[in-house]
């Protein structure tokens, strides 16, 4: 006889089917994607990949430049991670933390005009190494392509590993301090173990999305000998109307991507099993003497060099603009359809980025909850499903599943929102799977014997330690959905442009300065909105909703 | 105040789809730079709307091919009742899947410098591809194509992929057309110039051109007049090559299974009438179809004037593009 009132959604079933739900559905739509391409024409024979030179080309150049991005990526983001964890005080940290979060969501048409302007044949940084260091390069080829990714990728992988050794136990953090452990033992005691658990996940996701790269790629390889997997994809169905082979190339992404997931999902993705009871935070001395303190600072500069000159290229190029996509041709009102835009992408981003939070909080749910092994991994590796899939192909999928009215604006902008939210949802993963996998065994233990669960286990015992994680996976999965153009163009739009399409359709129109303006002025909005998500995340602002004196334990101080 | 707010709001959507039950809707299936803001495409709709007791929706759609391809997929439910802003590059390979239907429009009114007999396929538009180059950079443009080739290694120009872009498509015809079957040879001699192939216009004109990375690039012969009429600069121009040019033409056509077959055929008419046509110059930034007379801003006199355009036949291309195409890549990855 059960005398306690049960809590809402406390039946194990709420948290495995609703993730294991959205995960078959991801699988349901891949599927169709591809069958319909196979039913279009039929699949070719295999062995026809292998006896085309060019396709053997364009598999084996895809993974190379993948593997090049990824290694090159993580050998960035992983010292910066580290300085960033030891340097926890200097100013402008914050600024910093924000603009790696912002170069993942630019808009790769936007990204790729502020790098040309600092690495390209004119740019600042050819001319200053011309004139000073008597050094020259070539952007365009394969150096240009892994330099753009790993502008894209690096302080993502590096925002990922801060926050995993952020989360480090804390009784592990004191023990370090206690003892002064240099820095490689400080590595070898504290942050490797931290970021051991997501590394294989995060070099996973870079590569896939390297892998997947098509624009950046063809615009930076400097001819047809640099052609991705992807590109052969379109190529095959927009050109030569080769659904066939398209459906084959595509399987052949699918495998490789799905392939490294399966193994990430079997090696790295269980949850952390040390106890991560919040206690006085304690930071390793080792950060702290003038010259590590210099060394940190050198490197760090180089970083943000690297990072913020693109920025500022595009700032430069979009002032000239901004003036009249604000006020046009000296009227005192606000420009109507600038504005339009910025509402209508907010109406769509913030909505996807909450879906695609939900989501992942499911399937991660679904991942913990699940008695099959084989289950867990199935769910984590369908969520990587939007990424792995072609664009095309996925549009073909839902466009047979759903038959999207195009003409009512309604409907077509509510499936927009969806797909976005979809298309997030990988991202989003990564940056809350750390978090929900810390929870300490004991703390779990003794909730199961307390019979919290359900939505008060969610309440009491999740939320207070994902604010953070969850603010950051809510900005991002915001700011992925506000910079896109891919997911739009795939169904058709009703004329009203989002942000980015406008800029595309201002680009169409010979509009560059105008074109610059609405870049920059995206780029903008996305720096608020990750700062506004942070200090919605940051206990200064939960400091001010809750009662300072139930707040025992200080947290360690992060951005 | 927000229940009335509400109110209002709903009213106001009751009124809307109370009134479009009422008029028809010609539905029309286009790409981005036509139905932009500051495309043809608000102008015409409200122009053609005067002349009818309709409604005309433009469904945007990525490019031509993507039409093409939307099309193919719905098969005969396809809601559109018209395309627009298919090419001579898409345009056969849409007539191959049956789903549209012949037109009546009087096509004697279309100034176009080829003889154009098409019964499914009116034509909207024209223009030339031709090189840009920025007179800052590149006082003394190559005269032709063979000069470009020809040209040292040092002067490097952009252009756009054949797989992914049209006028990545129309260079490779435009050789094919000037060389033959030496086209091959041509490419790999051009190749140390390219800098790079981007995958749309969009991508190399922006990120690339405007950022002053090379002196000329893959364009239309009218892209001068966009940067004379409105940005005031005569800073780029397009080069006259004296083999000639190769011609796009942009059509439109109506969609079998549609339910609005007049309304349709009304459409393609006022396409070929000046109230659709003056939009075309400075807002598609080509010629139009038809001719316009005064109404042809000055500019266009200043543009170039191609001795000869050169133009293959749509079937031609369809049945030969995949066998071009991987003579291209064969060249240009060797």
């Amino acid at each position: 006889m059960n005398l306690r009132p049960s809590a809402p959604f406390s039946r194990p079933g709420w948290r495995l089917w609703p993730g294991l739900a959205i995960a078959g559905a991801l699988v349901v739509l891949a599927m169709a994607g591809l069958g319909a391409l196979v039913w279009e024409a039929s699949l070719p024979d295999m062995n026809e990949l292998w006896r085309s030179r060019y396709l053997r080309t364009v598999v084996a150049f895809t993974v190379w430049q993948a593997f090049l991005s990824v290694v090159l990526s993580l050998l960035v983001a992983i010292p910066v991670a580290r300085i960033l964890a030891r340097q926890s005080g200097f100013p402008g940290r914050v600024v910093l933390l924000r603009l790696m979060e912002l170069s993942l969501v630019l808009p790769s048409i936007v990204a790729v005009s502020g790098l040309v302007s600092v690495y390209g044949r004119q740019g600042w940084l050819t001319g200053f190494a011309n004139d000073w260091l008597g050094a020259s390069w070539n952007l365009y080829g394969i150096n240009g392509i892994v330099l753009a990714h790993v502008f894209f990728n690096a302080p993502l992988a590096a925002r990922i590993l801060l926050q995993a050794i952020e989360s480090a136990p804390t009784s592990q953090l004191r023990v370090a301090a206690q003892l002064g452990l240099g820095r490689w033992w400080y590595w070898r005691a504290v942050e490797w173990p931290a970021v051991k658990p997501i590394m294989p996940g995060l070099a996973a996701l870079v590569f896939t999305l390297c892998f997947t790269s098509f624009a950046i790629v063809m615009t930076l390889g400097g001819g047809p000998a640099a052609t991705t997997i992807e590109v052969a994809i379109y190529q095959s169905l927009r050109f030569e109307f080769d659904a066939g082979q398209a459906a084959l190339l595509a399987m052949v992404q699918l495998a490789i991507c799905g392939f490294l997931w399966w193994l990430a999902a079997r090696d790295g993705l269980t949850a952390s099993l040390l106890p991560d009871r919040q206690v006085a935070s304690h930071r390793s001395k080792a950060g702290s003497s003038f010259w590590a303190r210099s060394g940190d600072a050198a490197a760090l500069g180089l970083f943000v060099l690297f990072l913020v000159t693109p920025l500022i290229a595009i700032l430069l190029r979009g002032l000239p603009g901004i003036g009249s996509a604000f006020f046009p041709e000296g009227s005192f009102s606000v420009n109507p359809a600038l504005l339009d835009a910025t509402l209508r992408s907010l109406a769509i981003a913030l909505p996807a980025g909450l879906m695609s939070v939900s989501a992942s909080l499911l399937i991660l749910a679904c991942g913990t909850a699940a008695f099959q092994p084989a289950i867990t991994r199935l769910t984590n590796v369908a969520a990587y499903l939007p990424l792995m899939v072609p664009p095309l192909v996925l549009g073909t999928g839902l466009f047979l599943l759903f038959r999207p009215n195009l003409g009512s604006s309604s409907e077509g902008l509510i499936l927009v929102t969806l797909i976005n939210a979809m298309m997030a949802l990988p991202f989003v993963l990564q940056m809350l799977r750390g978090p929900m996998g810390n929870l300490d065994s004991a703390s779990r233990q003794q909730a199961d014997q307390l019979g919290v669960l359900g939505w008060y286990r969610w309440r009491w015992l999740h939320w207070p330690r994902m604010r953070r994680p969850l603010a950051l996976a809510m900005a991002y999965g915001t700011g992925l959905s506000l910079g896109d153009f891919g997911v739009i163009a795939l169904f058709g739009s009703p004329g009203q442009p989002t942000l980015p399409v406008l800029l595309y359709q201002q680009l169409g129109s010979y509009r560059i300065d105008a074109a610059a303006a609405t870049g920059l002025w995206l780029v903008l909005l996305l720096l608020m909105l990750f700062s506004l998500f942070n200090w919605l995340g940051s206990p200064l602002f939960n400091a001010g909703l809750a009662s300072k004196s139930s707040r025992t334990v200080p947290e360690p101080e992060h951005a | 105040m927000l229940i009335r707010a509400f109110t209002l709001l709903l009213l106001t959507l009751l009124a809307v789809s109370a009134n479009a039950e009422k008029v028809s809707t010609l539905t029309i299936y286009t790409h981005p730079s036509f139905a932009a803001e500051w495309g043809p495409g608000p102008a015409v709709k409200d122009a053609f709307e005067q002349t009818c007791n309709c409604q005309i929706n433009y469904v945007v759609l990525d490019s031509g091919g993507d039409i093409l391809q939307r099309l193919r997929l719905e098969g005969k439910s396809s809601e559109a009742d018209l395309v627009l802003g298919l090419d001579t590059g898409t345009m056969e390979t849409t007539r191959q899947t049956g789903l549209l239907a012949s037109h009546k429009t009087d096509l004697s009114a279309l100034n176009l410098p080829v003889d154009w007999q098409d019964p499914v396929f009116v034509p909207y538009d024209w223009g030339y591809f031709a090189f840009v180059y920025d007179t800052e950079q590149l006082p003394e443009p190559p005269k032709s194509l063979e000069a470009l080739i020809a040209a040292p290694d040092s002067l490097k120009i952009i252009i756009q992929d054949p797989r992914t872009s049209t006028p990545g498509l129309g260079l490779l015809l435009w050789m094919r057309q000037v060389y033959g079957d030496q086209a091959p040879e041509k490419w790999q001699q051009l190749k140390g110039k390219i800098l790079t192939t981007t995958k749309s216009w969009s991508d190399g004109y922006f990120s690339l051109f405007m950022n002053g990375e090379a002196p000329m690039i893959l364009s239309y012969s009218t892209s001068p007049a966009y940067h004379m009429a409105v940005d005031k600069t005569d800073r780029y121009q397009a080069a006259e090559f004296e083999e000639g040019h190769y011609l796009q033409v942009e059509v439109a056509a109506r969609v079998k299974s549609s339910d609005q077959k007049e309304l349709g055929q009304a459409f393609l008419d006022f396409m070929l009438s000046a109230d659709f046509q003056r939009h075309i110059p400075l807002k598609n930034v080509m010629y139009p179809a038809t001719d316009l007379g005064d109404e042809l801003p000055a500019v266009f006199d200043k543009l170039i004037q191609p001795a000869e355009a050169l133009y293959f036949d749509p079937k031609m291309v369809t049945d030969n593009r995949r066998q071009w195409l991987n003579e291209w890549l064969d060249a240009m990855t060797r």
